[in-house]
C-alpha cells in the first residue's frame, strides 16, 4: 500500500461547497477538484480554474480540414487532372468552399472531442474516489472537495485541519488502491 | 438569493419622473436635416444618374429599419424560447420599438415621390416607369416581357398596398411587445408574457414575409431582371446583425447611467450576446455565399450580370465596386468572426468595438446590395452605377438615426431600465456563461 490518494471533504449544499472551493482556493493549493452531481454555476471562478484547452483544440482541428478540403479541390483540379468545367479556373477558392467547410466541421468536431479526452486524462476506468463510500452519493445530493497528496502544500495533518474548518459533513482519507487491483 | 435582491435596488430607484435628457435635440435635428434632405431629394439630381438620390434615401434609412427588424426578430425569438437571461436586454429592444412608427415616416418623402410622379427618372424603381428605357432588356419596360410577366406583382398599386403592408407589420408587432411589458412593469400581471408568447408565434411568419417583401420591393426590383431566393433571407441576416450590435452599444451605454443599467449589467450578459452575434457573423456569411455560390456554380447570364455589376465595368475592368466586394468578404465575415471566437473578445471594449465595426459594415453590405445598379445614358448606352457617397446618403441616414435616438431616449428617460416584474427577471439579473 502506498501513500494514499488525497482527502475528502463532503458537503451537504451546493452553497457550501461553492464556498469552501474559493477557500481551497484562496488556500494556495493547486492539486485539487471539486465533485458534484451537476454543473454549479460560477464553479470556475471559484476553483481559480484557467480557460480549458480544449478551444485550441477544435481550432487546430477547424483549420487543419480547411486546408485539407482546399488542398484536395486544388491538387485534383489544377495538379492531377486538370479539367475545365463550364469555363471555369482549375482552382478557385469558391467552389471547394462546401467541402472544405465540411471538413472544418468534422475536423473541428474531432479536434474537440480528442481535445477534451486529452485535457481530462480519459478513458479512464477507474479513479480513487470511486473506492469512497458515499461516492454513489456525489453522483446524487452530495457534495465533496478532494485535495490531493500530490499537491505541494500537501500536509496530512494540517490538510485535514484546514478541511475540517470548513465545516464539512465529514473528512475522510482516500487509499489508492490501484495497484492492489492491478 | 439576497445578492438578487440587491441587484433589484437600483432599478427600483429609477422611478418615472426620471432624468431630464436633452434627447429633443435629436428630434430637431432630424427634423432639419430629414427636411435638407427631402428638398434635396425633390429639387437636386445629376443628368446621368437622375435615381441616385433615391437610392440614397432607401439605404440611410433602411439601416435604421433594419435595426428595428433584427431586434424584433431577436425578441420574438427569446419570447418563444422563453429565454431567461435576455430579459434586460429586452427593455433597450422595448424603448428602441419606439422609433418604429416614425420610421414609416422618415421613408414618406419617397413614396410621396413616387405617388405624385411613378414615372419620374428620379425614382430608382425604374419599373414604374413604363416608358423608360430597361436596361439589359429590348426597349422599354412595358415591351420588356421580363416585366410583364412580374406585373402582376411589380405595380404601382400592389407597391403601396404591401409599403403600408409591411409597415403595418412591423409596427403593430413592435408596439403590442411594447406596451404589453410596460404594462406589466405597474400592474406585474404575467398574462402579458403569456400574450406576448402568442403573438410571437404568429409574428415569426408574418415578420419573416414582411422582411422578405421589404427586401424585394425596396431593392431587389431596383433590378427586376435579376431573381435570388436568398435575398429575403439575406436582409434577414443583416438585420439581425445590426440589430444584435446596436442591443450591445445599446446596454453598454446604459450601464454607465445612473438609473440606467449601472451595476445591473454583468460581463455574463456581454458575454451570451457575443455568442448571437458571432453566430449571426457566420449565419450572414453563409446566406452571402450561398446566394453567389448558386449563382457562380449555375453560370447563367440571367443571374451573374447581378454579380457583374459589382466588379467589373461594361468593358470587363475592375470597377470600384470591386473592392468593396472584396472588403465584405474579408471585412465583414473573417474579421468578425475571429475577433467573436475569442473569449476574451466578448467582454467589454472588445465586444464595443466588434458592435460599432459590425454597424459600420452593415451600412456598406446595403450600399453594396442597393446602389450598383445598370443605367440607360443618353445614346441608350448602358453603365454600372459606381461607389459614391451623397449629401442625401449622409443626411438621411443621419437625420432617421437622429429621430431613432431622439425616440430610444424619450422612452428610456420615461420607463424603467429593466422590466422588473417580468417573471423570468431575476435570472437575467443573475446570468450565467
Amino acid at each position: 500500500m502506498s501513500k494514499p490518494y488525497g482527502i475528502l471533504a463532503l458537503f451537504n449544499t451546493a452553497q457550501e461547497i461553492y464556498h469552501a472551493a474559493e477557500s481551497v482556493r484562496d488556500a494556495g493549493y493547486k492539486r485539487w477538484d471539486c465533485i458534484t452531481p451537476f454543473p454549479i454555476h460560477g464553479m470556475n471562478e471559484a476553483m481559480g480554474l484557467k480557460r480549458s484547452l480544449v478551444g485550441a483544440f477544435t481550432l487546430v482541428g477547424g483549420l487543419t480540414g480547411f486546408t485539407t478540403g482546399m488542398t484536395i479541390a486544388w491538387f485534383a483540379g489544377e495538379f492531377n487532372y486538370p479539367l475545365i468545367v463550364q469555363g471555369k479556373p482549375f482552382f478557385s477558392f469558391v467552389f471547394p468552399f462546401p467541402v472544405a467547410y465540411e471538413l472544418t466541421i468534422l475536423l473541428s468536431a474531432f479536434g474537440t472531442l480528442i481535445g477534451m479526452f486529452l485535457t481530462n486524462r480519459l478513458p479512464r476506468h477507474h479513479h480513487p474516489v470511486m473506492d469512497y463510500s458515499n461516492f454513489h452519493r456525489l453522483t446524487d445530493d452530495k457534495f465533496a472537495v478532494v485535495i490531493e497528496t500530490d499537491d505541494p502544500l500537501y500536509d496530512e495533518a494540517k490538510t485535514k485541519r484546514f478541511l475540517e474548518e470548513l465545516h464539512p459533513a465529514e473528512v475522510v482519507v482516500l487509499e489508492n488502491k490501484e495497484e492492489v487491483k492491478a | 438569493m439576497s445578492s438578487s435582491s440587491d441587484a433589484i435596488s437600483p432599478s427600483l430607484a429609477a422611478s418615472n419622473s426620471g432624468r431630464k435628457e436633452p434627447s429633443t435635440i435629436f428630434l430637431i435635428a432630424g427634423a432639419v436635416l430629414l427636411a435638407i434632405s427631402t428638398i434635396l431629394l425633390f429639387v437636386t439630381g445629376s443628368e446621368a444618374d437622375p435615381a441616385r438620390n433615391f437610392s440614397g434615401w432607401i439605404v440611410g434609412v433602411s439601416f435604421w429599419v433594419s435595426i428595428i427588424i433584427g431586434m424584433l426578430f431577436i425578441t420574438m425569438i427569446w419570447y418563444l424560447f422563453d429565454s431567461g437571461w435576455s430579459i434586460v436586454m429586452r427593455r433597450q429592444v422595448e424603448h428602441a420599438f419606439a422609433a418604429t412608427p416614425w420610421l414609416l415616416v422618415c421613408f414618406l418623402p419617397i413614396i410621396a415621390l413616387v405617388v405624385l410622379d411613378p414615372g419620374s427618372a428620379k425614382v430608382a424603381w425604374t419599373w414604374l416607369g413604363h416608358a423608360k428605357m430597361s436596361p439589359g432588356g429590348h426597349g422599354s419596360v412595358e415591351q420588356d416581357v421580363l416585366y410583364q410577366a412580374k406585373s402582376g406583382y411589380l405595380n404601382y398599386g400592389a407597391l403601396l398596398i404591401r409599403f403600408f403592408g409591411v409597415f403595418a407589420v412591423w409596427i403593430v408587432l413592435t408596439q403590442c411587445f411594447r406596451k404589453w411589458s410596460l404594462k406589466m412593469d405597474e400592474t406585474g400581471d404575467h398574462k402579458y408574457v403569456h400574450w406576448a408568447r402568442k403573438l410571437s408565434a404568429a409574428g415569426i411568419p408574418l415578420c419573416a414575409a414582411a422582411t422578405t417583401i421589404a427586401a424585394i420591393d425596396w431593392f431587389k426590383s431596383m433590378n427586376y431582371h435579376w431573381f435570388s431566393t436568398m435575398y429575403g433571407v439575406w436582409f434577414f441576416a443583416a438585420s439581425m446583425r445590426a440589430g444584435l450590435a446596436a442591443i450591445v452599444l445599446a446596454m453598454f451605454w446604459q450601464s454607465r447611467r445612473d438609473g440606467g443599467l449601472k451595476g445591473i449589467l454583468k460581463p455574463a450578459h456581454a458575454y451570451l450576446m457575443g455568442c448571437i452575434m458571432l453566430a449571426f457573423t457566420i449565419f450572414w456569411a453563409y446566406i452571402s455565399f450561398s446566394q453567389f455560390f448558386l449563382i457562380y456554380s449555375a453560370n447563367i447570364p440571367e443571374e451573374t450580370f447581378w454579380y457583374n455589376m459589382r466588379e467589373l465595368t461594361e468593358e470587363g475592368m475592375k470597377n470600384s465596386w470591386f473592392v468593396i466586394s472584396r472588403l465584405l468578404i474579408y471585412g465583414y465575415f473573417f474579421v468578425p468572426f475571429l475577433w467573436l471566437l475569442f473569449y476574451t473578445n466578448k467582454f467589454g471594449w472588445r465586444i464595443i468595438a466588434a458592435a460599432s465595426y459590425i454597424l459600420v459594415f452593415h451600412l456598406i453590405d446595403l450600399y453594396w446590395n442597393i446602389l450598383p445598379q445598370e443605367l440607360v445614358g443618353e445614346h441608350h448606352e448602358i453603365f454600372t452605377r459606381g461607389f459614391s457617397i451623397m449629401p442625401v446618403d449622409i443626411l438621411t441616414w443621419l437625420g432617421t438615426g437622429c429621430i431613432f435616438l431622439w425616440a430610444y431616449l424619450k422612452s428610456s428617460n420615461q420607463y424603467r431600465p429593466i422590466p422588473i416584474r417580468d417573471p423570468r427577471i431575476l435570472e437575467s439579473l443573475n446570468p450565467n456563461e
